[in-house]
């Protein structure tokens, strides 16, 4: 390997090498990082909702009629929701995870104003709404109907039980998580409320919220003018009931409209909308990057090819084989890429720390940075061939001609 | 050494055929200094670069140290370059970005030689052309008779059997090429075998054959040297 005077050589006529060490550097820290923060996204977009997403929609109903009684129409239209062949189960509540929309309260383990509660997102159901979201039950019990009342817009007062996700278990009791089932916990500062019973998972409806599994279920049916009924099908009978609820309860009371149908995937698909756009966004620039930086190789290959070809036929007449001057080419991108890749790796690092600081991203995964390195390695390495190969075919007697 | 029969060069393009060498024929022998010398176009240069497996012929036979070389693949002939020819340029050729020392271990890179064989072999030849103190130095720091000392050094380094000079002297005024030919006659006495192109008789006076090429052929099969030399003194 002539790794020496192709370094010491590289050495006298700098500023072309330097600028593409630097395209790499510059390439690779924005590509780390890019990647990095696509991961996040893709992890926090792979997160299970905890409920049956597959089978699952909702419509809204708001009554409008001088003559409409809200606590009937929901009555008559659970029961009739619920005897729908092709339905498991369906509720009334205020919200389903990922609609951005939602009711949040602080619950904490000792009464008083001053205590800092801890977040979690508020679901009103009734008996049905473990059945109906397809939620599991750790332990404790479900509701019963008799555990379930009626709220006004008004009421402030909360029913004394809730069942709480585990993820709100750890978050209220740290060290014994365990202990939460039975436990009476405060809402409100100081209302107590027993929890009887922990299921396994249950997002809340904002997506991005730190405590986004942290959920509690309380037995209580809303009368606040606009609610939502939600629609658990039997597996493959979704697509078919929707229409089906939609006209049915457009139909059974005029003093409403009913509005809004969607189905618990389409829901899913808008909450992460705009991270699904900012991949594809990210994945568009390390394209292009890759794409610029791979040109800048060409470029300088070329240049520097069509510069020599008096120094490449002299080379081939003093014995050089065209496998000569090809790994020749290949070994002198390959010790730029090194230099960039390696002053990217520090830059990406040092980029990922601001990140980290200014924006509360998460580290770097330690293989992105090798991984990287390898990539753009190879990406020089792919971008050089050409050039390197028309090196390899300047013939010998280049070197006797005078021009 | 080197026996050339009938050797054709032809360049073609979609509209005109040049006909570069027509039936050259030629033998050199083992230690001979012969020159070659003709008009601008009349074949010298290409009869150089077939002579230094530069480039094929179209038509021929040729055989190079006892062996034909007509049949040759591109990496072979690569490799009987390395190892038999010494190449000097009339631009010297150096590379600009390499030291002198670098220059000269191009071709013992290809080689294979161990590092220590080539620094050996680096420092004996830059002695012997009186630069072996400016090792580090670049080409551009040197005048144009040091650096055609350089190629000469690099030429001489893998220890040719055959040395082919294109113009040696071409670009140097005529106190360096008088000490360039002088270094090259040193080169010649001590057995190795040179052909060497030049336009100028008083330098093809200083060989012991002459050729002179017409038309891409030997128009004169051999001068005397020395009447050579006498036309022009």
């Amino acid at each position: 390997m002539e790794l020496g005077p192709i370094w010491r050589a590289m050495m006298r006529n700098k500023t072309g090498a330097i600028l593409i060490a630097l395209q790499i550097a510059v390439t690779m820290a924005i590509m780390v990082n890019a990647i990095s923060i696509m991961q996040e996204r893709s992890r926090m977009m792979a997160r299970p909702s905890g409920v049956d997403e597959a089978n699952i929609f909702y419509i809204s109903s708001v009554g409008f009629a001088e003559d409409f009684n809200e606590r009937v129409a929901i009555e008559e239209d659970l029961n009739m929701l619920r005897s729908l062949p092709g339905v498991v189960d369906a509720i009334q509540t205020n919200s389903v995870p990922l609609s951005d929309g939602g009711w949040s309260m602080g619950l904490q383990t000792e009464p008083g104003a001053e205590i800092q509660g801890t977040g979690v997102a508020i679901y009103f159901v009734d008996e049905h709404g473990m059945e109906t979201f397809g939620l599991e039950l750790l332990a404790g019990e479900d509701f019963s109907p008799g555990d379930v009342g009626w709220r006004e817009r008004s009421d402030t007062e909360w029913p004394d039980k809730g069942i709480i996700t585990r993820a709100m278990a750890e978050a209220l009791y740290p060290d014994d998580p365990d202990s939460a089932l039975g436990s009476t916990v405060y809402i409100n500062d100081d209302e107590p409320l027993t929890i009887t019973g922990i299921m396994k998972q249950m997002q809340a409806p904002w997506n991005g919220w730190s405590g986004v599994e942290r959920v509690m279920l309380v037995p209580q049916h809303t009368l606040f003018g606009a609610t939502r009924y939600v629609v658990r099908a039997e597996p493959g009978r979704r697509d078919e009931l929707m229409p089906q609820v939609e006209q049915i309860l457009a139909d059974s009371n005029k003093g409403r409209i009913v509005r809004n149908m969607r189905t618990m995937e389409e829901t899913r698909e808008r909450s992460y909308r705009s991270d699904g756009s900012m991949i594809k966004m990210l994945t568009f620039v390390i394209a292009l990057l890759t794409l610029v930086t791979a040109l800048g190789i060409v470029g300088l290959a070329s240049f520097s090819v069509s510069r020599r070809t008096k120094q490449i036929g002299t080379r081939r007449a003093l014995g050089a084989s065209r496998s000569a001057i090809l790994r020749y080419f290949m070994t002198e991108n390959l010790l730029i890429s090194i230099v960039g890749v390696l002053a990217g790796g520090a830059l990406a690092v040092g980029l990922n720390m601001w990140m980290v600081d200014a924006f509360d991203l998460t580290r770097l995964g330690w293989y992105l940075v090798p991984v990287a390195m390898v990539l753009l390695l190879l990406v020089g390495q792919i971008a050089v061939l050409g050039p390197a190969r028309r090196a390899a075919s300047v013939p010998p007697a280049v070197a006797t001609r005078t021009v | 050494m080197l026996s050339m029969q009938d050797i054709s060069m032809v360049y073609r393009t979609d509209l005109v055929e040049t006909h570069a060498l027509r039936d050259f024929s030629l033998d050199v022998a083992e230690g001979d200094f012969v020159s070659v010398t003709g008009p601008s176009g009349s074949g010298k240069t290409t009869f150089l670069n077939i002579a230094g497996l530069l480039e094929q012929f179209t038509k021929g036979r040729y055989e190079l140290d006892g062996r034909d070389v007509s049949s040759l693949s591109d990496a072979q002939r690569s490799k009987v370059r390395n190892e038999k020819i010494g190449f000097i340029f009339q631009g010297f050729n150096l590379i600009p970005d390499l030291s002198l020392y670098d220059n000269v271990d191009v071709p013992l890179r290809y080689r294979g030689f161990s590092a220590a064989e080539r620094k050996r072999r680096i420092e004996h030849v830059l002695d012997l052309v009186g630069l072996g103190s400016r090792m580090k130095h670049l080409p551009s720091q040197l005048s144009g008779g040091q650096q055609q000392r350089v190629a000469i050094a690099r030429a001489l380094s893998g220890e040719p059997r055959f040395l082919l000079a294109d113009e040696p002297t071409g670009n140097l005024d005529s106190q360096m090429a008088l000490s360039v030919m002088e270094l090259i006659k040193q080169i010649n006495d001590q057995g190795t075998t040179i052909i060497m192109v030049t336009h100028d008789p008083a330098l093809a006076g200083m060989a012991s054959r002459n050729i002179h090429i017409r038309d891409g052929q030997v128009s004169d099969v051999e001068h005397d040297t020395q009447l050579v030399a006498a036309i022009a003194g």
